[in-house]
Order: structure tokens, then C-alpha cells, then sequence
């Protein structure tokens, strides 16, 4: 199946980025039941479950090509966005090997890779590249492995050491973020990185999670969702640049907000590397409008519930403070309180036309 | 919320010497007893060396028996006990030491937070590992604050706001630490609607 890209949508500016209605059908809406509250929640990164987002090890959706385009615009800007510590190049190359062997399998009709030993050619056809090169050899690529080939997908990477029982954040590719810093993170322990989640060191999510990615094994990746708000369908959230998408969150009204207001799902999914044993963290990042996604009946009720209820210190660690309320309110028009299945599935095949 | 059980903040405990070294070496940023600052220094069974910081060019940086630091007897014999002029004079020191070094040497550090964290990554880059470094908390609380816009460091922040000494912005101060940095990480604090801050408050005295 051939995706019809969008490459000059745009993640800033004039905010074109929008959704069609087979991409709001196929978004990873990330609240099974009408209560959210932290937690493990993670699950074998396997084919198949209610969002056609999870058939693939790596997805590639209508807004790759503009993806990759902003993301050039970011690194352009700040180049500190894309840091590896020296000791991770075994890492890079699996990271590269992982993303070209799996887009070449799953979208064939866009990306091939062809393997004679050592000598690799990759073609990636929406992005008009083709290299040849020696795999090992970085002097034979025009980038960093790891630079290299997450310029050429969709969402963030990390990459995890393992070593004393613990995974460090020794490298990332960060352009597409929910305001946290890899310039200011690179290095960090496990429990460092998270330091400043609320709630759930508390609850001990943190220490299961570690144990548990401590004994990930290779060809078993795992996935997980997390979710945030963000004004304006904008990519680069990053506290580098909070004073540039701060002034959004004052912006919105009862009038705009339904278009403005956007959930920002993070498909996260962790892959063990066979040759560095490091752990690959994908952080692939959907938007889509709250008026969009209340064109799903059951969708929009949950969300109605979720923000309604949310745990005051997540409300305010997300940065929904300031108009969370407003949010409920234009949200509670479709909430007839009827109790709703548990399950993300839209449960409905085509969307009512816009309000 | 500024000062809450975030994670990445370091936790301090008393020193004491680590049987496993082969060589000890103590540093502080203030001239201390050695006694107030390390438990075991006396029953310590390889050399041991007290470093401190006297902030006075009338010191220079050679090794002496004894007294010990601050001028007071001892009962106490490191086998050297040097007084630098100031913290680049004993970093630069600890540099050259470092490069001369091999597997054995314990460091142990007190002092601020900054100075720590700096002696710290110091002994990463020379090939230690962290297990080979314990470190505690003496002296002020006051903060490196790492502008996370314009990536300059500012020194000697004692407040739960303050202005970059890079691009003016007014930070507020997260309590997120990077040992890498040896900073907490200032995020503007007036990035929504410019000019509304919260109230300034003496935090880390």
C-alpha cells in the first residue's frame, strides 16, 4: 500500500499539519478505561491491537516526509539536539541496521535495503536518498550512523547502556519532544532522567521498569503509550525552546481551542540491540486535535473523563494548568455519562463530518 | 515544590574511608579537621592525603605532615596534607595527579555541590569509576544554574529565581541535576506570559 504523503504540512508558523480522517481513525488513543493514573503499562511490541500504529516495529504514517523536514529545520538550529557519546558507535550501527531492515520489510514500495556482505545500498524513495556504504565503516555514510538514519524517521530515539545494573541515556536523536532536555540529560542514570515525574517514583513505577528493561531480550521489543496536551500542533516542545512555545498555552479560547488543542500520544516501543546489548527507545510522537478526536464517540467521552479527573500534580507536571478547565468544558458537550467499553478501539469505521 | 525527593538530586552521606583503596585522597573546598570531615582517617591502612581549599595566596600547595587543616593538632598523620590558594588551584593540581594515577586510588570530596560534582566528573573523565568517589554536602546550598536556552552556566545561586548571566532570562530552578554539569537545570520562568514571576525567595542559603 502506497502512503500518500503531506510534505509540506507544517509542525510551526501556520501550524498546516492536520489529520485526515483515515489518520484520526488510526490514532493511538491512549486511554482504555476513564481514569489515568501512572503506571507499567507495557506490553510486547507485536503486530496487530486496536491501531493499525502498532502493526509495524516502526511506523510510517502521511506525515513522514514533513516530519523528517522539521526535523532537519530543528537540527539545523540547535545541533546539540543529536548528541552520542563515543562508546555507543557499536549502538549506532545496530540502530541503523534495525530501522533499514524494517522499513525495507514494512514499506517496500518506499524504502530498500540490499546486503552483499558488508556493502549496503539503502534507498529511501519519499526522502530521494540513495547511499551506498560499508556497514561499519562510518567514513563511508555522510553522517553518523545514528544521525543518519533517525533524520530519516519519525519520532525520537535514545540509546541505553547497560552496565552495573543500571541504563544510562549515552546518546539520543531529540527533536520532537515533551519538554525535556537530551543536552541536559545525556549521561544519566535511569532514575536520574526521570527525576522529575511526579508521582510515580513514589508508586515504585520506576524501579519495576528498570528490572524489567534490565532483562529485555533481543528480537522482543516491548512498546508502551504516554500521553501529554500540547497548543498548536507543534513538534519541537522543547524546554530549549520553551519561550518560544510558552506564549501558545495563553492563546487558547472557548472559541479555538477545539482546532488549537491537540493530544500528543507517544507510541514508545524498546528494542535490545544485538551487538552493543544497548536498548533503542523509540519516542514516536501523534497529534491530533481534541475536535478531531470527538469525532469519535467513544473517544471523545473518555477524554471528556480522563481530563475531568486527572490527578492534580500530573494536571500540572503536563503543563495543562491553564486551561485544562476550558478543555473539560468544551469537551462535555458529547459526555452523556454512559458507561463506555474498556478499550481504545474506535469502534467506529468512517467520522461525522466536522462541527 | 522547588526543593521535593526529585531523583536526580544527589544524596550526601558522612564520609569514611573505604577499606578497598590503596590510596586515599580527600578533598575539600573550605579548610576543615580532618576528623569533622572523614570517619577512619586514622585507622586508614594506605597513604592517605588531605587536600582543602584555605582561599589565601599565602598558602602554596606543598605537602605538609602536619598540623592538620585549620591549624589544629591532631592526632591524626596523613601522610601529606596540602592548602591551595583556591578551587582551580587545587583542580589543576588533581589533574595532574589524576593523569598519574592507577587502579587503588579512593577519592573522597566535600564541600558545595558545584565543587563536588566538578572533582567528580574530574575522576570520570581520568577513567574512575563512580564507586571509586564518595562525596558529601558541606557549606552553603547555593546552586550552578544550567540555562537550558542558552546553555551558560551561572554561579552562586541562592534563590528560587535568577537571572542568566547569559541571555538575561529569568530562570526558575528546577530541581533536576545533572552531575555531567554539575548544575540544576533554569528554565525560563516567565516563558508564557513574559513579566508575570512568581515572588523571589531565599532558597538555597
Amino acid at each position: 500500500m502506497t502512503i500518500q504523503f503531506k510534505p509540506d504540512e507544517t509542525f510551526r508558523d501556520d501550524f498546516s499539519y492536520a489529520n485526515s480522517d483515515a489518520a484520526v481513525l488510526r490514532f493511538p488513543f491512549p486511554f482504555p478505561e476513564d481514569a489515568y493514573m501512572y503506571s507499567v503499562n507495557i506490553e510486547p511490541h507485536v503486530p496487530g491491537g486496536p491501531s493499525p500504529a502498532f502493526d509495524n516495529p516502526f511506523d510510517v504514517d502521511e506525515h513522514y516526509v514533513a516530519e523528517c523536514r522539521e526535523r532537519a529545520k530543528v537540527l539545523e538550529q540547535d545541533p546539540s539536539r543529536c548528541k552520542v557519546l563515543p562508546h555507543m558507535m557499536a549502538a549506532e550501527w545496530d540502530t541503523l541496521e534495525l530501522i533499514m531492515e524494517s522499513f525495507a520489510t514494512s514499506y517496500p514500495e518506499h524504502f530498500t535495503l540490499t546486503r552483499e556482505g558488508t556493502a549496503w545500498t539503502w534507498e529511501n524513495r519519499p526522502l530521494g536518498i540513495r547511499d551506498s556504504f560499508i556497514f561499519g565503516d562510518a567514513s563511508t555514510l555522510p553522517l553518523p550512523p545514528f544521525e543518519y538514519i533517525t533524520r530519516q524517521a519519525q519520532g525520537d530515539f535514545t540509546l541505553q547502556d547497560q552496565r552495573d545494573d543500571n541504563l544510562f541515556i549515552d546518546g539520543g536523536m531529540v527533536t520532537t519532544q515533551a519538554d525535556w532536555s537530551l543536552d541536559f540529560d545525556v549521561g544519566m542514570s535511569f532514575h536520574q532522567w526521570h527525576g522529575p515525574v511526579p508521582l510515580a517514583h513514589q508508586k515504585g513505577v520506576f524501579d519495576r521498569a528498570l528490572k524489567f528493561l534490565l532483562r529485555l531480550q533481543y528480537g522482543a521489543p516491548v512498546r508502551r503509550l504516554n500521553w501529554t496536551l500540547t497548543v498548536n500542533p507543534r513538534l519541537d516542545t522543547s524546554p530549549e525552546n520553551y519561550p518560544q512555545w510558552g506564549p501558545d498555552r495563553t492563546t487558547l479560547t472557548p472559541e479555538n481551542i477545539a482546532g488549537t488543542l491537540h493530544l500528543r500520544v507517544e507510541l514508545q516501543s524498546l528494542f535490545r540491540l544485538p551487538r552493543s546489548n544497548a536498548i533503542l527507545f523509540g519516542i514516536r510522537c501523534y497529534l491530533c486535535s481534541i475536535e478531531d478526536l470527538a469525532r469519535v464517540e467513544i473517544w471523545g467521552k473518555r477524554l471528556h473523563r480522563v481530563l475531568r479527573d486527572l490527578h492534580p500534580e500530573i494536571a500540572d507536571y503536563k503543563g495543562t494548568t491553564r486551561y485544562r478547565d476550558m478543555a473539560v468544558a468544551w469537551l462535555s458537550r458529547f459526555d452523556d455519562g454512559a458507561e463506555l467499553p474498556v478499550g481504545t478501539a474506535p469502534r467506529q469505521t468512517s467520522l461525522p463530518p466536522k462541527r | 515544590m522547588l526543593i521535593s525527593d526529585i531523583k536526580s538530586r544527589p544524596v550526601y552521606e558522612r564520609l569514611s574511608v573505604d577499606a578497598s583503596g590503596r590510596r586515599h585522597l580527600v578533598l575539600s573546598d573550605a579548610p576543615r579537621p580532618l576528623a569533622d570531615v572523614i570517619d577512619g582517617a586514622e585507622a586508614a591502612q594506605a597513604p592517605l592525603a588531605y587536600w582543602y581549599v584555605a582561599s589565601t595566596s599565602a598558602v602554596d600547595g606543598k605537602p605538609s605532615a602536619a598540623p592538620d587543616a585549620a591549624g589544629e593538632a591532631s592526632n591524626y598523620a596523613p601522610h601529606e596534607t596540602r592548602a591551595f590558594r583556591a578551587i582551580p588551584h587545587v583542580m589543576d593540581r588533581l589533574s595532574h595527579r589524576l593523569a598519574r594515577e592507577s587502579v587503588g586510588l579512593r577519592l573522597y570530596v566535600i564541600g558545595e555541590e558545584g565543587f563536588v560534582w566538578d572533582v567528580v566528573r574530574l575522576a570520570r573523565e581520568a577513567g574512575m569509576e563512580e564507586s571509586e568517589c564518595r562525596t558529601a554536602h558541606a557549606g552553603s546550598l547555593r546552586r550552578k544554574v544550567f540555562c537550558v536556552h542558552c546553555k551558560t552556566i551561572t554561579h552562586n545561586v541562592t534563590t528560587s529565581l535568577a537571572t542568566c548571566e547569559g541571555c538575561g532570562a529569568s530562570l526558575v530552578v528546577r530541581d533536576h541535576f545533572s552531575r555531567g554539569l554539575s548544575a540544576f537545570m533554569g528554565v525560563q520562568a516567565d516563558a508564557e506570559v513574559p513579566g508575570e514571576l512568581p515572588p523571589v525567595e531565599e532558597m538555597f542559603p
